[in-house]
């Protein structure tokens, strides 16, 4: 590429990264100033992603969704667009998605909000059924101030969702400030050829670390566990020179819970691994998906229709996704063994107040790495909110917060450990609890151990993946998070590992 | 006379000041500092020095080489694993087993106590019998909710001092009593850890400049103050900054002295590049830094580091992009045009074939264009020039545009061995139409070194609404939110501070909510003793045109095609593109 494209490109990423800063730097929900849930993208003419600031990687390929859906109305300059509805753009209803119109494409800032209404508090309700009991459902909509009001009355804490939308919005006029003086500066014809390179550097990048995986097709499957019994997800991926095929055929129809993914979600999980498997520092541009082809049965798990409920297939479904891709790349190249498989989604709330968060557990070990302890493991990469940031906001308690040990699975390199997390609820709220690897564990790869199953807890009962329940003042909600799966033979082991400490604490 | 004197990775310079002369000197840094220190003084023939003041690495390599103390961390029973939990997030969002570095305390010497204290006060009281055995040189104390209440952590710190007389002990509230126990915790245990090391090394340092007849110095903070040796020796993480700190100082100082209060400062080594916003002639400060993969909050100079410099390796990657750096070729066996074997292209050999190095550097090393030429295999040294100019402008652009200031207003200030070579090029990127080059630009770390105010900084943390938070100082600065938003912003003390807040929230995201409540999160102020004047020695003006290559003091500076100078009569160059 030559040298003024390039500087063009760094230019076009400092946009979306001075974006996502702004809508981090100046939200109001723990989910996105203390969490970073969130994401920030600029768009070419054509709604191709041209760069994005990346905090969370399911966000990563279900953008160019919501910005489809949102140029389909032809928006005018100076108008904000928002959308949540995971059948046109969106992923499941707490990430609201703002477009704008810029001088050259779009901009979008996507946002995981504490709640968007609907039947429990925070949205996230362990045992939905249909779509619109899971929140305010917002097709495509032009954002004008009446349009704020009406929505933020439909949701809790309408004061705190009116700040986020603000920072959103903060961060979209920015977007369309820099996208404009750097078209004044350059030249629009070339800051256009600019975002051009910037999709086919990618695409290169990503074919050669396509070719570089031998050719043919594997396959692999995986389970899930619904409320009514395991669900299945199937893939084989065909490797072809320097492109690839990952085709689901095989997997469980939707169901009547919410572990239903719309495509947008199992786009990100496929570009996900594609991305660690071939070549993790390309930008996130469009063109890295050129040379991936995705086949998802309509009707089934992985491309469910309306009105199914999505809740959980964005931040579970979509973990086992990559799961189910890397066993089945496993067969052909060395991979890492299965991360914790779960995002441990705990909400909590009553009229007074809604919290979000997700657990960290344990990562899979790598060939030639142990796997991190206490982390989001694939398409989530979520902070913690801190104790003291937590107790001064909401009427709860941390009582314990540390590392599992001894839950990662022993091999010639170790699963990460999983964490152990106790919240003490200091007024009546209900909770919602969404996880999974309660019951199948994390596995291991070339005979390395799986990884501890993780628990719910709640007064020392065990309680199963997926609960919602009320809460007395004084009860204490315990999780306890898998274990990641570890990687070869225990013993055969190089010193390539560290030493486990001494179990404490 | 005054002395300053700043060790770096591959040098250490003195700048001496005496009657109106400056003099300087660059002598290769030693294994131990202290000898550096002591033949830098020697080598610019110090004598009765009355203020020496010192820029120092010791304890920043420590740190990231590891080489602190034997560590232990107390925190609340049930919060042990606070340094091993971070904030939760991976090293790499697409590295999965990519891995943070270690914490400085292991797991097996992070204990617990019994007790706890909540945002209302005391939860469980305080079980001193419940405090383990401890097995440690260092010994950090980090309990919840401390910046409210320091009586538990106080009365373990002291517990602790009793059971191990000769340990260094930190609390967290008296390093940083500020929420969010990770950060505070971090702070605290990279002060405890550094402790020892950097305690040796100052009293090694305090004997070396006894037998070499100099005083005392003072030592630079990350702050860009300077304190006493037991000031900094009693918690050395205020120091982790102290080597870029002198720059940012020296840079604000010498634009102050050329009329531009308002400046960017660039200052360009061999493998990084250090950049930062000065105000009001003064050096930005931030409230937190990353130093080595650990937060660490305590104030410092607010400096954005790039990783590229002019020994930056030029490649191109498996997309045909061109990228400079990290990889550095240090100063052994250095860019090839250095003619001592190096084979990879460097920025230093683009600006050679490009014409904008002497053939022979001031130091008296003949540049070998040839195996430059070999090196760029026919590639264009423009192209690397322009690739690590972008990633110098990224740099720029986050401490300005992205800080809500406007470039065009500043003036960059180059210096470092290789900042003035592409400074023209990256004010024209920024339309600043001002570029400062100091003479002394290859030691400007040390000249500001010797004119750096004593300093002491202090923090209260509030976390109140600001119409209750009472009577608050006159100087110094508060830390600013709306109610419920997580980060705040930095508001000089004074008259109508909420409105000031709403202003610079405007400024900075875009707009300001004036309906909404806002929150005093801390203040920060500052005892301060200011430095001594400095007046720099008399040059004779003189004017360049471009294209020309000027050679100055430990540095070359490129004024392009459009671009003319002139110096003052203090040495400096003063830059401009012509209308």
């Amino acid at each position: 590429m030559t040298i003024e494209l390039q500087v063009l490109a760094s230019a076009l990423r400092a946009v979306a990264e001075e974006m996502g800063a702004v809508l981090i730097r100046s939200a109001f929900s723990a989910n996105i100033k203390e969490r970073r849930d969130c994401s920030a993208a600029i768009f070419d003419e054509e709604g191709r992603t041209v760069a994005q600031a990346e905090h969370i990687p399911v966000h990563l390929g279900a953008m160019p969704e919501a910005v489809a859906a949102v140029a389909a109305h032809d928006p005018a300059p100076g108008e904000a667009w928002i959308v949540n509805d995971p059948y046109t753009g969106g992923t499941h209803l707490p990430d609201v998605t703002l477009v704008t119109r810029t001088e050259l494409g779009f901009a979008a800032t996507r946002a995981h909000h504490a709640d968007v209404g609907g039947a429990e508090p925070g949205s996230m309700p362990a045992r939905s059924t249909r779509l619109d009991e899971e929140g305010v459902v917002i097709p495509p909509t032009r954002l004008d101030a009446a349009a704020v009001d009406a929505l933020v009355a439909r949701m809790r804490n309408p004061e705190e969702r009116r700040g986020d939308l603000r920072a959103q919005l903060a961060a979209q006029r920015l977007g369309e400030r820099r996208i404009a003086e750097l078209c004044a500066r350059r030249g629009r014809p070339r800051v256009a050829a600019a975002m051009r390179e910037l999709q086919a550097y990618s695409e290169r990048r990503v074919r050669a670390g396509i070719a570089a995986l031998p050719d043919g097709r594997y396959e692999a499957a995986d389970v899930l566990e619904a409320p009514e019994g395991d669900l299945e997800v199937r893939v084989a991926v065909t490797v072809r020179g320097d492109e690839l095929e990952l085709d689901f055929a095989g997997t469980s129809p939707q169901h009547e819970g919410n572990l239903n993914c719309p495509l947008a979600v199992t786009r990100s999980a496929c570009l996900f691994v594609v991305r660690c498997l071939t070549d993790p520092d390309v930008p996130a541009s469009g063109g890295a998906s050129a040379p991936v082809t995705i086949r998802a049965p309509e009707g089934s798990l992985v491309n469910a229709r309306p009105p199914a409920a999505v809740a959980g297939g964005n931040v579970e479904t979509s973990g086992r996704i990559v799961d189910c891709l890397f066993r089945a790349f496993g067969r052909a190249v060395e991979v890492p063994a299965q991360g914790q498989g779960t995002m441990n989604n705990v909400t909590l709330g009553n009229d007074g107040f809604t919290y979000y968060e997700t657990i960290g557990g344990g990562q899979g070990a790598c060939p030639h790495a142990d796997g991190p302890s206490g982390v989001h493991v694939t398409m989530s990469n979520t902070l913690n909110t801190p104790v003291e940031a937590l107790e001064l906001a909401y009427p709860l308690r941390v009582e314990r917060y540390a590392l599992r040990l001894g839950s990662g699975g022993s091999g010639r390199t170790r699963g990460g450990d999983g964490v152990v997390r106790e919240l003490r609820v200091l007024e009546p709220c209900r909770a919602s609890v969404i996880a999974e690897r309660r019951a199948h564990a994390p596995q291991g790869e070339r005979g390395g151990a799986a990884g501890a199953p993780g628990r719910t807890l709640l007064n020392g009962e065990e309680l199963p993946a997926k609960a919602t329940f009320d809460l007395a003042a004084g009860d204490v909600l315990r999780i306890e998070t898998p274990g990641g799966g570890g990687f070869g033979v225990s013993g055969a082991r190089g010193g390539g590992g560290r030493a486990r400490p001494p179990a404490g604490g | 006379m005054i002395l300053g004197v700043d060790v770096g990775g591959t040098f250490t310079d003195a700048v001496l000041l005496a009657d109106g002369e400056l003099r300087t000197a660059k002598v290769p840094t030693a294994e131990r500092q202290e000898e550096s220190v002591v033949a830098a003084a020697r080598a610019v023939g110090a004598e009765r020095v009355e203020r020496f003041t010192h820029g120092t690495t010791v304890a920043t390599n420590a740190l990231l080489e590891r080489r602190g103390a034997r560590t232990a961390l107390v925190t609340t029973g049930g919060f042990e694993h606070v340094l091993h939990l971070r904030r939760q997030t991976r090293a790499h969002l697409y590295r999965l087993c990519a891995a943070h570095p270690e914490p400085l305390v292991p797991l097996d010497r992070c204990v617990g106590v019994d007790e706890r204290l909540g945002p209302g006060g005391v939860i469980r009281p305080l079980d001193l019998a419940s405090l383990p055995q401890l097995d440690a040189e260092a010994v950090a104390v980090c309990l919840l909710f401390s910046f409210r209440d320091p009586s538990h952590e106080r009365a373990v710190a002291a517990e602790v001092r009793r059971r191990l007389p000769h340990a260094h002990v930190v609390a967290s509230h008296e390093v940083a009593p500020e929420f969010r126990e990770y950060e505070r915790a971090s702070t605290a245990a990279a002060d405890a850890y550094l402790g020892p090391v950097v305690a040796r090394y100052l009293g090694a340092l305090a004997a070396a400049c006894r037998g070499a007849g100099l005083p005392e110095p003072l030592v630079l903070r990350s702050s860009g103050g300077v304190a006493t040796l037991d000031e900094v020796a009693a918690h050395p993480a205020t120091a982790l900054v102290s080597g870029p700190a002198g720059g940012a100082v020296g840079a604000a100082l010498l634009a102050r002295a050329a009329g531009f209060p308002r400046a960017i400062s660039l200052d360009m080594g061999g493998t990084s590049t250090d950049v930062c916003l000065v105000e009001d002639g003064r050096a930005g400060r931030a409230a937190e830094r990353d130093v080595g993969g650990f937060p660490i909050r305590l104030p410092t100079v607010d400096i954005e580091t790039v990783g590229a410099g002019g020994g930056s390796v030029v490649w191109r990657d498996a997309g045909g992009a061109l990228r400079v750096g990290p990889e550095s070729a240090g100063a052994w066996p250095g860019p090839a045009c250095y003619g001592r074997g190096g084979e990879r292209p460097t920025v230093t050999d683009a600006n050679l074939l490009l014409g904008r190095l002497p053939q022979r550097l001031a130091g008296g090393l003949e540049l070998d264009r040839a195996a430059a030429e070999r090196a760029f295999a026919g590639a264009d040294p423009a192209d690397a020039v322009a690739a690590v100019n972008a990633e110098m402008l990224r740099a720029l652009r986050l401490v300005s545009v992205e800080r809500g200031h406007d470039p065009r207003e500043f003036a960059l200030v180059a210096f470092g061995g290789a900042g003035p070579l592409h400074a023209c090029e990256l004010a024209d990127e920024l339309e600043v139409r001002t570029v400062l080059v100091p003479a002394a630009a290859g030691v400007l770390s040390a000249l500001g070194l010797v004119a750096t105010e004593q300093r002491r900084d202090h923090v209260r943390s509030y976390l109140v609404p600001l119409r209750e938070a009472g009577r608050l100082p006159e100087e110094g600065e508060a830390d600013l939110r709306y109610r419920g938003q997580a980060f705040e912003l930095a508001v000089p003390l004074g008259p109508r501070l909420e409105e000031r807040f709403h202003r610079a929230h405007e400024e900075r995201y875009g707009y300001a909510d004036r309906g909404r409540e806002v929150e005093l999160v801390a203040v920060r102020t500052a005892d301060v003793v200011a430095g001594p004047e400095l007046t720099l020695p008399a040059a004779s003006p003189a004017e360049v045109a471009g294209p020309a290559v000027l050679e100055l003091d430990g540095a070359t500076a490129w004024i392009p095609p459009g671009w003319a100078g002139v110096r003052d009569g203090t040495g400096t160059w003063t830059l401009t593109r012509e209308p």
